[in-house]
C-alpha cells in the first residue's frame, strides 16, 4: 500500500505550524509504502505534484485548523470528498495560486482538479494560539504524542 | 539630480550629500489626512442633499487576491465618482521580528515562507544580502542558474495573475453581469489577433476567460506546471526552492539540466505570443467600447524596480559597485517619476527610500517626523545620505489599534521614494529596460531597448515569427498594466533564453567558472547588506544587518506594501487609493444596490496584489487581528480594537 502523509501549514505560527511540524517528525519513520511531504506550500502545486505520480493508495493529511471547539481538539476522518459551490471553488483556486496554505483549501482544490485518491484521511487539531512564532501553545503542545500516534495509526491497512 | 523632495544634493562629479545648512533635514510636519466623509456630517449633508447615490463599498476581503486586502470607499453612483478610498493590509507580517538574532543565513529559509509563490525571489534576496554583508559572490555559472531559477518563476507568476486572477473581470460571466450592453457589442466584433490566438469573436475570447472551465484560464494553469517543471530542476522544491545559498546556488547543473528546461521555456514563445494577442483585443477592444477604459485605475507612471537577473561577468555582490553591476542587469534598475526615468543608480534608488507609519500599526521610531538626530546609519556603506527612516534604520514595532481612516488603518508601512507614492510591477522592469535605450541597455540576443519601447525577437516556434513590441502607453492605467504584463512573459522568456545559453557555453568551457557556489564563512564583525532583487510583482528588498555573526536587523519591503500603502504623513494616497480615486465607474447599473464594483476590482487587481508576505496575525495585549475585521463603519462608529 503507498500512502502519503502531509502536514499542511505555514512554519512560525505556533499551533498553526502543526501540520509541518509533524511531517518533520514524521519523516524519519518514513518508508516501507508510507511517503511524507512538508504541505507548506499552495494545493496547485501539490494537484500537480499528485498528477505527476503514481497515484497513491491513501492520503492522510494533518493539520491545525479553526473550527470553533475547544482548543487542542483533536479529530480524525474519512473526508467525504464534498465541494462547495463552483464560485467558492474558483475564489480557493485563486488564494491557492497566489500562494494561501490551508487545510480547506488544499482539500477543495485538490478533489476539484481530480488528483485525489479515494482514501483520503485527516487529521486536524483545533489551536489554541496562531500568532507568530515558535513553540506550541500549552494545550497542543500535551498533545503531540498523540497526535504523532493518531496520524501515524492512519498510514496502516 | 534625481531627487526633488528629498535634501540631497550632488556635486559635479556626481556624489550625493545632505543639503549643507539645514538644522534636521529629514524632518517634517505631517498633513492631517482628510476627514473621513462618514465624519463630516456637513459634507455628507451636502452630498446627499446633492443625490442620494453617495453609498460606502468595502471590498473585504478583496477577492482574487491572496493574503488579506480589504479596500474602503465612498461611491457616487450618480456622477460615477469614487469619492474617498483605504488601502488596508489587514494582518501582520512578523519576519523581521523573528529574524532577530538568527544565523544571518536562516534568513534564506524563513524569509522564503514570506510568500507561498514567491519564495524563490526571497530567498534570493536574502542570499545576496548574505553575500554584501559575507564580502562574497557567485561564480558566473552560479549567477546563471540563479536568473534561470527566478526567469522560470516569473514564467509562473504572469500567466497566474493575466489568465486566473484579471482575466475572470473581463470574462463572458462578469461583463454580463455588470455590462451586458458591452456583451452584445462582443458578439458582433471580430478580433485583430485571431491568427495567433484562433478566436474570431471578442465573446469567444471573453468566455474562453470563464474561471475554471475556459480554454485560456485552463491553459493559464497548465503554463504554471510547465514553469514549475523548469524551475524544480534547479531549485528542488517549489515554492521554496532547497538550493539558494550564499554565493550561489547548492546543486549541480548539467547539459541534460538545462535541455529540460530548454525544452519548457521554448514553450512560453508561443504561448507569450498567443497572451499579448489576447491582451491587445481586450485592451482594444474596451478603448473602442468607451474611452474612458483607459481612465480606470489611472495614476502618474510612477515606477520604481530594483532590477534583476545580474550580468554573470559584472556581479560583484558589494553595495560600492551596485550601480555598474545593477545597469549590466537583464532588468535594470531604475524609478521613473511621471513616466520620465530619473535614476538608474541601485545607490540612489535605494537611498531615496523612507517607510512611514502615520497610517500604519506600527510606532514610529524615528522621533515622530522630527528625524532624532542620532539614529543609527545618516550614510549607506558608500557615504550617501540616508534617512531615519530608511529600512536600514527601520526598527519594526507592532502597535494594533483601532481602524480610522484618518488615522491607522492598515499593516502596511507607507513606502516612498523621494516621498513619492511608487507602483511597482513586472511593467515596471519592462519600462525602466524600455527606457534605458540602445546606448546603456546591456547585450542581448532578442531584447532591444530603443528608449521608448522594447523590441523582442525571439526564436520562431509555431506561430509565425512577427515583430514583437512593447511601446510605453501614452495614458498609465488598468489595462495597460495586464497589456505590459503579458509583453513580460516574452521579455522573462528572452532572459530565460539568453542565460540558457550562456549555461550550455560555461557548461563547455567547464573551470572554475562553471561552478556553482563560492565557499565562505561567516564574519564576526558589524556588516550590513541588502538584497536587492524584484518580485515577479515588482521592487523586493532586504536589508539586514549582522553582528557577532547573527543578525541585528532584517527589513523586507514587498511590491505590495509600496503598492497597497496607507496614505503618508504629506497626505497623498497610496498607489491603489490613487488609482481608485481616478476610477470612473462605467459599470451598468439601474438600481445602487446593483452596483457591483468591477471597475474598482479591475483598478486594483490590475497591480497584480498579493498579499501573503502579511498573511500571519499577530496576538498582542488580548487583541486579534483577523482577516474579517473591516467590514464596520469604523470612522463613524469611532476606533475600537479588532
Amino acid at each position: 500500500m503507498r500512502v502519503l502523509v502531509g502536514g499542511v501549514g505555514y512554519r512560525f505560527l505556533r499551533d498553526g505550524a502543526l501540520g509541518v511540524y509533524m511531517s518533520d517528525r514524521l519523516s524519519a519513520r518514513a518508508g516501507n509504502g508510507v511517503e511524507v511531504e512538508d504541505l507548506g506550500y499552495h494545493p496547485v502545486g501539490f494537484t500537480q505534484n499528485l498528477q505527476d505520480r503514481p497515484v497513491y493508495d491513501r492520503i492522510v493529511l494533518v493539520a491545525a485548523i479553526e473550527r470553533g471547539r475547544e482548543p487542542g481538539t483533536v479529530k480524525a476522518y474519512r473526508w467525504d470528498h464534498a465541494l462547495p459551490p463552483v464560485k467558492e471553488i474558483q475564489e480557493r483556486v485563486s488564494e491557492a495560486v497566489t500562494g494561501t496554505i490551508s487545510l480547506d483549501n488544499l482539500l477543495i482544490v485538490t478533489e476539484a482538479f481530480g488528483a485525489f485518491p479515494d482514501d483520503v484521511r485527516v487529521v486536524e487539531v483545533e489551536p489554541a494560539d496562531e500568532s507568530w512564532g515558535e513553540g506550541f501553545s500549552p494545550v497542543v503542545e500535551e498533545k503531540l504524542a498523540e497526535i504523532e500516534e493518531a496520524v501515524w495509526s492512519l498510514t496502516k491497512p | 539630480m534625481c531627487f526633488k523632495n528629498l535634501p540631497i544634493d550632488f556635486d559635479a562629479a556626481g556624489n550625493a550629500s545632505l543639503r549643507p545648512g539645514v538644522a534636521n533635514p529629514y524632518a517634517y510636519v505631517e498633513t492631517p489626512a482628510p476627514t473621513p466623509i462618514e465624519e463630516d456630517q456637513e459634507r455628507m449633508r451636502q452630498l446627499v442633499e446633492r443625490n442620494g447615490s453617495i453609498r460606502r463599498v468595502d471590498f473585504d476581503p478583496i477577492t482574487r487576491v491572496a493574503g488579506a486586502l480589504a479596500f474602503h470607499t465612498v461611491v457616487d453612483l450618480e456622477n460615477r465618482e469614487v469619492l474617498e478610498t483605504a488601502s488596508m493590509a489587514t494582518l501582520f507580517r512578523g519576519y523581521e521580528i523573528i529574524l532577530q538574532g538568527r544565523d544571518p543565513r536562516d534568513a534564506i529559509f524563513i524569509s522564503s515562507r514570506a510568500c507561498g509563490v514567491c519564495g524563490g525571489v526571497h530567498a534570493t534576496a536574502s542570499a545576496l544580502a548574505c553575500e554584501m554583508c559575507f564580502g562574497i559572490h557567485p561564480p558566473p555559472m552560479g549567477v546563471v542558474a540563479r536568473n534561470l531559477l527566478l526567469s522560470v518563476e516569473y514564467l509562473y507568476d504572469h500567466p497566474i495573475h493575466l489568465s486566473l486572477l484579471a482575466a475572470p473581470d473581463f470574462s463572458e460571466q462578469a461583463v454580463r453581469e455588470t455590462n451586458p450592453e458591452i456583451w452584445a457589442r462582443a458578439e458582433q466584433t471580430r478580433t485583430r489577433g485571431r491568427a495567433v490566438h484562433g478566436y474570431e469573436y471578442m465573446s469567444e475570447l471573453m468566455t474562453d476567460l470563464t474561471p475554471l472551465t475556459g480554454k485560456l484560464y485552463l491553459e493559464g494553469l497548465h503554463y504554471t506546471r510547465v514553469a514549475r517543471e523548469a524551475y524544480v530542476l534547479i531549485g528542488g522544491k517549489y515554492p521554496h526552492p532547497q538550493t539558494v545559498v550564499p554565493g550561489g546556488v547548492s546543486t549541480t547543473i548539467d547539459t541534460s539540466d538545462l535541455n529540460e528546461i530548454m525544452l519548457r521555456v521554448a514553450k512560453y514563445f508561443d504561448y507569450g505570443r498567443k497572451t499579448v494577442a489576447i491582451w491587445n483585443d481586450i485592451c482594444d477592444f474596451f478603448y473602442e467600447v468607451n474611452p474612458k477604459y483607459k481612465d480606470i485605475g489611472t495614476r502618474p507612471a510612477n515606477m520604481i524596480d530594483p532590477g534583476q537577473w545580474d550580468d554573470p561577468y559584472a556581479f560583484d555582490g558589494t553595495y560600492a559597485n551596485a550601480d555598474a553591476w545593477g545597469r549590466r542587469r537583464w532588468a535594470p534598475p531604475g524609478v521613473t517619476v511621471d513616466g520620465e526615468l530619473v535614476t538608474t543608480s541601485l545607490q540612489m534608488l535605494n537611498a531615496g527610500v523612507e517607510e512611514f507609519v502615520e497610517h500604519s500599526f506600527y510606532e514610529e521610531w524615528a522621533g515622530n517626523g522630527q528625524g532624532n538626530e542620532n539614529y543609527k546609519f545618516p550614510t549607506d556603506p558608500a557615504g550617501n545620505p540616508l534617512s531615519p527612516w530608511h529600512p536600514w534604520n527601520k526598527v519594526t514595532i507592532p502597535k494594533p489599534t483601532g481602524t480610522n481612516w484618518k488615522d491607522k488603518y492598515s499593516w502596511s508601512t507607507a513606502p516612498r521614494w523621494d516621498r513619492l507614492a511608487m507602483e511597482t510591477g513586472a511593467y515596471s522592469r519592462i519600462w525602466v529596460a524600455a527606457q534605458t535605450g540602445p546606448q546603456n541597455y546591456r547585450e542581448s540576443r532578442f531584447l532591444h531597448s530603443t528608449g521608448n519601447s522594447m523590441q523582442i525577437d525571439l526564436p520562431k516556434a509555431d506561430l509565425p515569427n512577427d515583430p514583437i513590441e512593447w511601446r510605453i502607453p501614452e495614458t498609465w492605467g488598468a489595462f495597460e498594466r495586464n497589456r505590459a504584463r503579458a509583453y513580460c512573459i516574452l521579455f522573462t522568456a528572452g532572459i530565460a533564453y539568453d542565460n540558457l545559453l550562456l549555461a550550455y557555453d560555461l557548461l563547455r568551457k567547464g573551470g572554475p567558472d562553471a561552478k556553482m557556489s563560492t565557499p565562505y564563512k561567516v564574519p564576526k564583525d558589524f556588516r550590513m547588506g541588502v538584497g536587492l532583487w524584484g518580485a515577479g510583482r515588482g521592487y523586493l528588498t532586504h536589508h539586514m544587518t549582522i553582528d557577532k555573526g547573527v543578525i541585528e536587523n532584517y527589513q523586507i519591503l514587498t511590491p505590495s506594501t509600496f503598492t497597497a500603502s496607507p496614505k503618508d504623513p504629506f497626505g497623498n494616497p497610496g498607489p491603489y487609493e490613487e488609482a481608485v480615486m481616478a476610477t470612473p465607474l462605467l459599470e451598468n447599473y439601474e438600481k445602487p444596490e446593483d452596483f457591483k464594483g468591477i471597475d474598482v476590482l479591475r483598478a486594483i487587481r490590475s497591480f497584480d496584489p498579493c498579499m501573503p508576505c502579511t498573511t500571519h496575525m499577530h496576538t498582542g495585549n488580548g487583541r486579534t487581528v483577523s482577516r474579517d475585521i473591516v467590514s464596520c463603519a469604523c470612522g463613524a462608529e469611532g476606533n475600537h480594537a479588532h
